[in-house]
C-alpha cells in the first residue's frame, strides 16, 4: 500500500497532537495498550485524558505539554493509508518541524477558533515554508469550535482570513478544503458531528482521502541519475540513484559537473540485474571504466543540457539563525562551500510582500543568491526537486532552508 | 499495521545505507541475528553489490537461545560477514534495566573505542515503541553514548548531516520507515535466512527476540512467512509485548535510549 505522508502544520496549542491522537483512537490504528498508557500518564499527571500522548512520548513533552521533536503515525481508512507527521508549533523549535514537514506528500493546517487564538504569525509562518517546501495540497482543520459554541461565523472568519493569506503567497486558494473540528471530542474527524449542522462537507479523513487520489508526481524525459559514490571492490561500478528519466544498458553516460564521460555495460536495480532503470530506483552501473573518486553528489546524465553547471545560484531561503562565519550548503547529499551569500530581496512572511533589503533575521525569508568556489550540478527545484533543495549551515550549524529559483528565467 | 510499498522501502533503506558508507570512516553495524537486523544485512548485500562491506557486532551476554548462536554461526559463513562478537558480562540477577542499559552498552563502548568506528548500523523501527518513533535516520551519540532527544539535529530530505562535534559516533537507522509485517514481507520476497524462533511451536513463537532471561514468546499458531504475515495484518498487541516489561514501561524506554541502549 502507498502511504500518503501528511504533515502537521499549525502554531503551538492549537491541537496538532490531539488530533493525530483522536484520529488514532477513532479510526482504531492504536493499540488498547498506548491508549492505556497515555490514560495512566494523564491520570498521572492530574490531568484529563490528552490523546496527544500517545504521540507525544518524551516525558518531558507530556509534561510540559508541547511536542519537541516531530514523529509520526500511520493509519488506514477505506483503502487508503496516511502516515501523519506531527511536529512542533513553537517558534524556537522550528528546525523539527522543518526536518518532519519536509517528507510530506502534503499539509493539513490546524487553526483554532478559540477566543485570542486563531490566525497567527506561526500559523502563517508554517503555510509559508510548506509551500516554500513544495507541498501544493494543503486541507485546513479549524479546531476546538466547541469553545465557541460550534458558531458558523468564527469559522467563516478563519476560513476568509486563511484564503486570503494563502492567495498573497501565491497558492491556487480556490481548491483548498476548510473542515470545521473539535480534535478533542472527535467531532467531524471520522464521523460527522451533529452539533454542526451548517457544514455540508466530508468529515475531515475523508476530505484526506479525496485528497489522495490527486494528482502524483509523473517522470521527467531527460535521464538524471544522483551518484552516491564507487564500490570499494570494484573501482569500476557506481551507486546512485535515478531521479528522471531512464537509462538502458549500453548507454553513454556524462558526469556533470567534470564532463567525464563512460559507457554503462551492466546495470543493477536494488541489487538486480536488469536492462534499463527508471525514476525512484537505486541502482549500481558497471562502467567500462573508471571515473574516480569524487563522484558522491556528482550527476549522471546523457545530454548535458539536462540540469545546469554553474557556481552560483538564485534562491528562495528561510532563515533559522544569524548568518555568521563560514557558510556552506548541503545538496546532492554533499556540502559545498558558499564563497557569498548575498540577500537580494527579503520576503514579509505576515503578509507576503516583498522589500528590497539587505539584511534577514532568523524566521524569515529571503531571495538570496549563492556563490560557489566551483562549478556544481543543479537544477531548479520546481523542475528537479532532489537537485534544487539545499540545507544551510552556518559555522557548521543549521541556520535554514532553501530551494533554487532562477529569477532570471 | 499497514502494510507498505516494499520496494520503496527497500530503495530507500539501500539509499541510506550507502550514504553512511560514503559520509564516514569507518562503518560497522549490530547485529543481534533478529529478524529487523538480518533484514538489514539481506538489505546491504543488495546495495554493495553482493557483498555486505562492513563489520557486523554481536554484543553476546553468552545468554542468547542456543538456535541464535547456531544461526549466527551458519549466516556468518554463508554471507561470508566480517563477524566481532563483543562479551558482556551477565550475573543471573540482572534484567532489564540493569542488563541492557548498562551491561551491553559497556561491551559496544569497548568495541567501539577498540576498532574506531565512527558509525554504528542499527535496524530500530519507528513503529517499535513512540520513542523509536521520533529519532532521525543519522542520529549522534556523545562520547558517553548518550541521546541528546531535547535537541536533536535538523534532518531534511535526503540530507543526511554527519555534522557532529560531540566526539562520538552516529547511529544510523535504515530501516525507520519499515514496520513489523513489511519486515516479514521481504523476508518472504527476498527468502531472507531466519531463526526458527520466530516460527510457532508448541502453540508458541517468539515475536521479538532478545537474550534468554528477558524475553517470553507469545502465543501463536503461526508455523510459517505467510502465517505471520497473516497473524500480523490481525494483531491489537505490541510487539514488543514479550521483552521484559520494565523495559518497556512509561519513561525506561527513553532513559535507556538516553544511555545509548539499542
Amino acid at each position: 500500500m502507498i502511504v500518503n505522508r501528511v504533515t502537521l502544520l499549525g502554531n503551538k496549542d492549537h491541537g496538532k497532537s490531539t488530533l493525530i491522537g483522536s484520529l488514532l483512537i477513532s479510526t482504531g490504528s492504536v493499540s488498547e495498550q498506548r491508549i492505556n498508557d497515555a490514560k495512566k500518564t494523564s491520570k498521572k499527571l492530574g490531568r484529563q485524558f490528552e490523546p496527544g500522548y500517545i504521540l507525544d512520548s518524551f516525558q518531558e513533552e507530556r509534561e510540559n505539554e508541547m511536542t519537541i521533536d516531530t514523529t509520526r503515525a500511520q493509519v488506514k481508512y477505506k483503502d487508503t493509508g496516511f502516515e501523519f507527521i506531527d511536529v512542533p508549533g513553537h517558534e524556537e523549535l522550528m528546525k523539527n518541524m522543518l526536518s518532519g514537514a519536509s517528507y510530506a506528500d502534503f499539509a493539513l493546517l490546524i487553526v483554532s477558533a478559540k477566543k485570542d487564538e486563531g490566525i497567527t504569525e506561526q500559523t502563517k509562518r508554517h503555510l509559508f515554508v510548506a509551500k516554500l517546501m513544495g507541498i501544493n495540497r494543503i486541507i485546513v482543520a479549524v479546531n476546538k469550535l466547541d469553545t465557541v459554541g460550534y458558531g458558523k461565523d468564527r469559522f467563516d472568519e478563519i476560513k476568509t482570513g486563511i484564503t486570503d493569506y494563502l492567495q498573497r503567497i501565491g497558492f491556487d486558494a480556490e481548491s483548498i478544503s476548510f473542515v470545521p473540528v473539535s480534535a478533542y471530542n472527535s467531532e467531524n474527524l471520522v464521523r460527522r458531528s451533529k452539533s454542526m449542522k451548517w457544514y455540508k462537507g466530508n468529515s475531515l479523513i475523508d476530505t484526506l482521502v479525496e485528497l489522495s487520489h490527486s494528482r502524483k508526481r509523473s517522470n521527467g524525459k531527460e535521464l538524471l541519475i544522483l551518484l552516491q559514490g564507487t564500490s570499494e571492490d570494484d573501482r569500476k561500478s557506481v551507486f546512485g540513484k535515478v531521479l528522471s528519466g531512464e537509462l538502458r544498458k549500453g548507454e553513454r553516460i556524462k558526469i556533470l559537473p567534470d564532463g567525464k564521460e563512460a559507457d554503462v555495460k551492466q546495470i543493477f536495480v536494488s541489487g538486480r540485474k536488469r536492462s534499463k532503470a527508471t525514476f525512484g530506483n537505486v541502482v549500481t552501473l558497471e562502467l567500462n571504466r573508471e571515473i574516480g573518486n569524487g563522484v558522491k553528489g556528482s550527476v549522471a546524465c546523457t545530454n548535458t543540457k539536462a540540469c545546469r553547471v554553474e557556481s552560483s545560484a538564485d534562491a528562495l531561503f528561510f532563515d533559522t539563525r544569524p548568518l555568521k562565519g563560514r557558510l556552506s550548503i548541503k545538496m546532492n547529499s554533499v556540502e559545498i562551500p558558499c564563497r557569498k551569500v548575498v540577500i537580494d530581496r527579503t520576503v514579509d512572511i505576515a503578509t507576503g510582500n516583498i522589500k528590497n533589503n539587505g539584511s534577514i533575521k532568523p524566521l524569515q525569508a529571503a531571495y538570496i543568491r549563492l556563490t560557489f568556489p566551483r562549478d556544481i550540478a543543479f537544477e531548479d527545484f520546481e523542475k528537479i526537486p532532489e537537485l534544487g533543495r539545499f540545507v544551510l549551515y552556518s559555522d557548521k550549524k543549521f541556520a535554514g532552508i532553501g530551494v533554487i529559483k532562477d529569477q532570471s528565467r | 499495521m499497514i502494510k507498505q510499498d516494499i520496494k520503496s522501502l527497500e530503495e530507500r533503506s539501500i539509499y541510506i545505507m550507502r550514504e553512511a558508507k560514503s559520509n564516514f570512516k569507518n562503518v560497522a553495524a549490530l547485529w543481534s541475528m533478529g529478524k529487523d537486523s538480518t533484514t538489514m544485512l539481506a538489505l546491504a548485500r543488495k546495495a554493495f553489490h553482493g557483498k555486505v562491506p562492513f563489520p557486523v557486532i554481536h554484543i553476546d551476554n553468552g545468554i542468547d537461545f542456543p538456535e541464535t548462536y547456531q544461526f549466527r554461526d551458519d549466516l556468518a559463513k554463508k554471507w561470508k560477514l566480517d563477524l566481532i562478537v563483543g562479551n558482556s558480562i551477565i550475573k543471573p540477577e540482572m534484567s532489564g534495566y540493569a542488563c541492557c542499559g548498562a551491561n551491553k552498552t559497556v561491551a559496544l563502548k569497548k568495541i567501539l573505542k577498540e576498532y574506531g568506528f565512527d558509525a554504528l548500523i542499527v535496524s530500530i523501527r519507528r513503529d517499535e515503541h513512540g520513542i523509536r518513533a521520533k529519532e532521525r535516520v543519522f542520529s549522534p551519540r556523545n562520547k558517553d553514548f548518550k541521546w541528546n532527544y531535547k535537541n536533536q539535529a535538523a534532518e531534511l530530505w535526503d540530507n543526511y548531516s554527519s555534522n557532529d562535534d560531540s566526539d562520538g559516533h552516529i547511529r544510523v537507522h535504515p530501516l525507520l520507515d519499515w514496520n513489523e509485517v513489511d519486515i516479514w514481507n521481504y523476508i518472504k520476497k527476498e527468502k531472507v535466512p531466519m531463526n526458527p524462533l520466530y516460527f510457532s511451536r508448541d502453540g508458541y513463537r517468539y515475536r521479538s527476540l532478545g537474550c534468554t532471561h528477558c524475553t517470553t514468546p507469545v502465543k501463536s499458531k503461526a508455523k510459517n512467512l505467510d502465517q505471520i504475515i497473516k497473524e500480523l495484518e490481525a494483531t491489537d498487541t505490541e510487539e514488543r509485548a514479550g521483552r521484559d516489561q520494565d523495559k518497556e514501561k512509561a519513561y525506561v524506554m527513553e532513559k535507556l535510549r538516553a544511555l545509548g541502549y539499542l
